[in-house]
């Protein structure tokens, strides 16, 4: 079951720095190792959230979860967060038996994340008044 | 159906693949079909990464049976003696550099009805079972 990972613009305001990663297929032993190689550059930039769209994924293991909790750590140490969107129940369910990644958003779809967004954004302006 | 597999991920996901094309052919249920695919690939990773530590060189076994009510994965290795099934559960809490086993067997606790560890002779044996009887969402008791 391979893995297909593809990283969309930035998403959003500059300052807030945000991408998004689609993932598609098997998130697993053998393609966590690829996922983590693609996010290393993405989390050395300025980028603070991490959008994961999950629509397409139908198989993750504890090796993805593991690329998912460290690119949340990298994440906070920044003030950032990381975002999944559009899990499958399956996959719902593998975070849930986890409750993985304190901290973490787990949205319902696109509209409920862009929502978070436009907030976040209001919350960064009104702080720099 | 046995396969003799390399001790490599790849090889790991190819029993994971024979498991979901024996377990579609047997109409099993899509959560069952998934959640052994899971523990599947959590044991077996384990068996790759730390009882033969990689070496592609080295072979572990893993066996499919569907009896009708249930169906049992057995995983064989040549490895050091480990019992994977007394590491201790899996806090809650995600938030830590926990070593994989510990999140591994966490998961194939869940989507299993038992799972079972045996060495005999040189070789670790490890089944897991899971009944189809059994009311949706029922889980493997955690050791005490």
């Amino acid at each position: 079951m391979p893995l297909k990972i593809l990283t969309l613009k930035t998403v959003g305001d500059k300052n807030l720095g945000a991408a998004t990663v689609k993932l598609t297929g098997s998130l697993d032993t053998a393609t966590a190792p690829d996922l983590e190689r693609q996010l290393s550059p993405v989390l050395a930039s300025q980028i603070k959230h991490l959008v994961f769209d999950l629509t397409e994924l139908n198989f993750i293991s504890s090796a993805g979860l593991r690329v998912f909790s460290m690119a949340r750590k990298q994440l906070k140490e920044r003030g950032g967060q990381a975002s999944f969107v559009n899990l499958q129940p399956q996959i719902q369910e593998v975070f849930e038996i986890m409750k993985s990644l304190p901290g973490v958003a787990i949205f319902k779809d696109m509209a409920e994340l862009d929502h978070y967004l436009a907030m976040r954004q209001r919350a960064h302006e009104e702080n720099r008044q | 159906m046995t396969l003799e597999l390399h001790a490599t991920p790849e090889e790991v996901m190819r029993a994971v693949d024979a498991w979901q094309e024996f377990g579609r052919a047997r109409k099993v249920p899509e959560r069952i079909l998934f959640g052994l695919a899971l523990a599947l690939e959590e044991c077996g990773s384990n068996i790759v990464n730390h009882a033969l530590r990689r070496d592609a060189r080295q072979t572990f076994q893993v066996s499919l049976e569907h009896t009708g009510t249930a169906v049992t994965i057995e995983l064989r290795d040549r490895g050091p003696a480990f019992d994977p099934t007394r590491a201790p559960a899996a806090a809650a809490k995600a938030d830590d550099d926990r070593p994989p086993g510990g999140w591994g067997i966490h998961l194939a606790r869940h989507y299993t009805d038992e799972i079972r560890y045996t060495r005999q002779g040189d070789e670790n044996i490890l089944r897991l079972v899971k009944q189809f009887a059994r009311a949706a969402g029922a889980q493997n008791p955690l050791p005490e």
